[in-house]
């Protein structure tokens, strides 16, 4: 699966999520189709879920907060291990995804 | 087929068309050029050189014709010329052989004085009248009768008392009169003569004549005079001294021959122009001079030889003497040459013509006077006003002794013969004119051949270059008609040349380009019918989508309305005694869900700033709702910061659940009791600036969690305390902030936002809200703002 655009791209490898580029969609319409791959991936992996963040520069609120839904989604799947990779490069990453672990706190945050 | 017929013809008449808008361009025009450009150059060659060479050949064959015909000419001229001075000197030498029989038969006399006088006697006997003189009273001399052979007269002074001759003078009658023996047989027979006589020696000159004329009469009537001096010094001077010079050896003969002649003069007996041949006659010891015999020929018998003369058409020949005087010419030819006569007489003796080449009116003719050598001349005569070429050929006749007034001497006549050159060339100018004639026949039939060779030559080029390049033509007319999109047409394969090859290829490739042709068409036929439909189904759409931005515009002003309704009024802004607030908000293309405040309740001072997700009306009603219930709690007293969040997060919790607004928000709030200021919730970064210049960055993720995630976020709540002094600053702000981007896509950033607050924390906050502000713009440029900027500035009083 492969979500593409003229500046950022989402797609899925095995049980690895992703996002790469700059997201600024406008509304949780408009991130439905990410918020679907995403959940889909959470649903179809039994085990391990791993979200890759690492190539994402920009992420905007609206992005957030789907984060922050997938994120209360695993919680409530429980038997799947999500795993968030960040990186400090980008100031947004270590300004928002510390929420995602306070939200969920088995989540492995991984900020390199 | 048929169609292909049509086709043909409509193809073929294209490229005529075609051929005639460019008439030196197309390339059958080249064809013919090129090809008719060396058949004209070879034609041009070899007519050339052929004329060229006939041309030689006839200069040639009319130069040698010229050099045979113009010898030949000269060859008969000249052979004519000998032939008719041969018959002049014939004439003369029969004259000269009468006179010498005559003058054999008196010297024999002579030489035998007995016999002479036997002979004498005889002759008395038989002819009485021949001896026998009678006195002529009127003339003073003595003659004989008519009815002799011959006459004889004895002059005046050769006469006794009694009018009779001299005895001597009577030996001398008798001794003569042998002379009628002879002379008639002489003058009858031989060469045409006037007269032949004897004169006898100087002391006794008698003068016996045959035939008989009346001679002393026509003395007495043409030389008055005579009958007083002697005959031979009256009319012969200096011949009979001459003669006598010979015999004693004085003298010698100018030519070895007894013969003297005399030039022509008026003859005094039948008054003709004659010329006289002189044999004299000798002693018999030959020591003196014993007279003459002689002979007369008149001019007219010369005259007829000569104007016999007949070269080509008015060629005519004339005789003269050495001196220049012609005596024999017709007179056609006196004309010609310009002769005129003079009367002669001038000296003594017998007299003549004078009619010299000397006097001639034609210069040329006048310097053949005194050079007239033998040859050919070639002069120019003047005929009535022009010069005309004449040949003139002389040939001299053998010397004689020619006696003049005086002397003897030696003296030769001139033959001349006259020929127009013209005529002489006639037939030379008539050869001439049939080779130039038939040079020029053969020359015009040469051109004539080579302008029908060219003819045929163009023709069949015209003819051979449409059939060979007929068919480029036709390739060139189809390709342009393929140019033109009409992609039916097919050209004639009328060869099986590389041009027979071409057009199939032509053919096949236009036979696939109308397949193509055909098939593009039918799918774009297809293709439009499609867009046709997807057009209707995307106005379809785009109605849908003006209806539904009208609704999102609607939506919009409604949330920018409700955001700008909520904010803090000014007043309430500067109704702190000790805080000096300034604010800044500016919405983004699409109003985001900034949110900030100020609330104030029995003197405590709550500062909100937050952050909610997303845009348009549902963050706008959010943010209402955040803010309602901040003022509802506010007024309710909850001081507490933990305790109000968590229950501000209930609230909101379970309103976002009921209104199914998908979103949160990030809020703070500061709260000023008068020393200390209380920071509580998450939200961006609060900057501090101390009086002294000091920044302070306080971060809030632990403060709290996102309103409206989690129903119950009281585990994640806390409050920070910051103090607050005189001076200080506090700023705090939403990402849109630090996440605004330049046109490189650079965030402005919080390092930026700090830089600026410490460079204009001594300011008021006004004046930091605008420095900071200004200077952001200035760092966005043109490029797009995304979201929603909000700037709060504090400053302790």
């Amino acid at each position: 699966m492969e979500i593409r655009y003229e500046n950022f791209r989402i797609w899925t490898e095995d049980e690895t999520v992703f996002f790469d580029g700059v997201l600024r969609l406008a509304g949780p319409e408009a991130y439905a189709p990410i918020y679907s791959l995403a959940l889909a991936a959470l649903h179809e992996n039994n085990e391990r879920v791993i979200f890759d963040l690492t190539g994402l520069e920009f992420l905007n609120s609206s992005g957030i907060n789907l984060l922050a839904k997938l994120t209360i989604e695993a919680r409530t799947l429980a038997v799947v291990r999500l795993v968030v990779k960040g990186t400090a490069r980008y100031p947004w990453q270590s300004k928002s995804l510390p929420n995602l672990k306070k939200l969920y706190p088995q989540l492995d945050l991984q900020l390199a | 087929m048929a169609d292909l017929g049509g086709v043909r013809a409509e193809t073929i008449l294209m490229a005529n068309t075609q051929i005639g808008n460019r008439p030196w361009g197309s390339f059958r025009a080249k064809f013919i050029l090129v090809v008719g450009g060396a058949v004209l150059f070879d034609l041009l060659i070899s007519g050339g050189l052929a004329l060229w060479n006939v041309q030689r050949l006839s200069r040639d064959a009319t130069e040698e014709v010229g050099h045979g015909l113009e010898q030949a000419s000269l060859d008969y001229i000249r052979t004519y010329a000998n032939s008719t001075a041969a018959q002049v000197s014939l004439l003369l030498g029969q004259v000269n052989n009468d006179v010498g029989v005559l003058a054999g038969v008196l010297q024999e006399q002579i030489d035998n004085p007995k016999g002479q006088a036997e002979i004498g006697s005889a002759i008395s006997g038989i002819s009485p009248g021949s001896v026998g003189l009678s006195f002529n009273p009127a003339g003073q001399w003595a003659q004989n009768a008519p009815g002799s052979p011959s006459v004889v007269s004895a002059w005046g002074y050769l006469l006794d008392k009694d009018h009779s001759p001299r005895t001597d003078v009577q030996t001398e009658i008798r001794a003569s009169a042998v002379l009628d023996l002879i002379a008639p047989s002489l003058l009858k027979n031989g060469s045409s003569k006037l007269q032949m006589y004897f004169i006898g020696p100087k002391d006794r000159p008698i003068f016996r004549t045959a035939p008989y004329t009346e001679q002393a009469q026509t003395f007495d009537r043409l030389y008055p005079g005579h009958n007083d001096a002697n005959f031979w010094d009256f009319f012969f001077p200096g011949l009979y001294e001459a003669w006598q010079g010979w015999a004693v050896g004085r003298g010698s003969r100018p030519v070895p021959n007894e013969i003297t002649q005399t030039a022509p003069y008026t003859d005094a007996i039948t008054g003709k122009q004659i010329v006289s041949f002189f044999h004299p006659l000798w002693s018999a010891d030959r020591k003196s001079v014993a007279g003459t015999a002689g002979a007369d020929i008149t001019l007219d018998q010369l005259a007829g030889i000569v104007e016999n003369v007949k070269v080509a058409d008015s060629g005519f020949g004339f005789l003269a003497m050495s001196d220049g005087n012609v005596i024999a010419i017709s007179k056609e030819g006196e004309r010609t040459i310009g002769l005129r006569s003079a009367s002669g007489g001038q000296g003594t003796g017998v007299t003549g013509l004078e009619r010299s080449l000397r006097d001639s009116s034609q210069p040329a003719i006048a310097q053949l006077a005194s050079n007239h050598d033998d040859g050919i001349r070639h002069l120019l005569l003047d005929q009535n006003g022009e010069p005309v070429p004449f040949m003139v050929i002389m040939k001299e006749l053998p010397p004689v002794n020619l006696w003049e007034p005086g002397k003897v001497r030696q003296d030769a006549m001139s033959l001349g013969i006259v020929v127009p050159e013209r005529e002489i060339y006639a037939s030379l100018f008539a050869a001439q004119t049939k080779i130039f004639d038939a040079t020029n026949r053969i020359v015009v039939y040469q051109v004539l051949a080579i302008l029908l060779s060219l003819m045929i030559v163009t023709m069949a080029v015209l003819a051979v270059s449409k059939r060979i390049t007929g068919g480029i033509s036709a390739l060139a007319g189809a390709a342009r008609r393929i140019q033109a999109q009409d992609y039916s047409v097919r050209v004639p394969v009328s060869s099986r040349d590389e041009v027979g090859e071409a057009s199939e290829a032509f053919n096949r490739m236009a036979e696939q380009i109308s397949y193509h042709t055909d098939n593009l068409e039918q799918l774009v036929e297809e293709r439009t019918v499609e867009i046709e439909g997807a057009k209707e189904e995307i106005s379809a759409l785009n109605a849908l989508l003006e209806r539904e931005n009208r609704r999102l515009g609607t939506e919009l002003a409604v949330a920018e309305r409700i955001q700008m309704m909520v904010l803090p009024l000014a007043s309430e802004l500067a109704a702190s005694k000790d805080l000096e607030i300034a604010a800044y908000m500016s919405a983004a293309d699409e109003v985001g869900g900034d949110y900030y405040d100020v609330l104030e309740a029995d003197g405590r001072f709550k500062i909100g700033i937050g952050d909610v997700t997303g845009h348009g009306l549902e963050s706008g009603v959010l943010m209402l709702m955040v803010q309602s219930v901040a003022r509802a709690l506010q007024e309710a007293g909850t001081t507490d910061p933990v305790k109000f969040l968590v229950d501000l997060n209930s609230a909101l919790f379970k309103n976002i659940v009921r209104t199914r607004i998908d979103k949160h928000l990030t809020l703070a709030f500061l709260d000023y009791d008068g020393s200390d200021m209380l920071i509580s919730g998450q939200h961006e970064e609060v900057i501090v600036v101390r009086a002294n210049g000091n920044l302070e960055r306080i971060a809030t993720m632990d403060l709290g969690l996102p309103i409206g995630l989690e129903s119950d976020i009281s585990p994640f709540v806390g409050t920070r305390k910051v103090p607050l002094a005189k001076d200080d600053i506090i700023i705090l702000h939403t990402d849109g902030v630090t996440e605004a981007e330049n046109e490189k896509g650079e965030l402005f950033g919080i390092d930026r936002l700090c830089q600026e607050a410490v460079r204009l924390h001594l300011q008021s906050a006004d004046l930091i809200v605008a420095g900071i502000i200004d200077k952001l713009m200035a760092y966005i440029g043109p490029h797009k703002i995304h979201d929603d900027i909000t700037l709060l500035v504090l400053r302790h009083r």
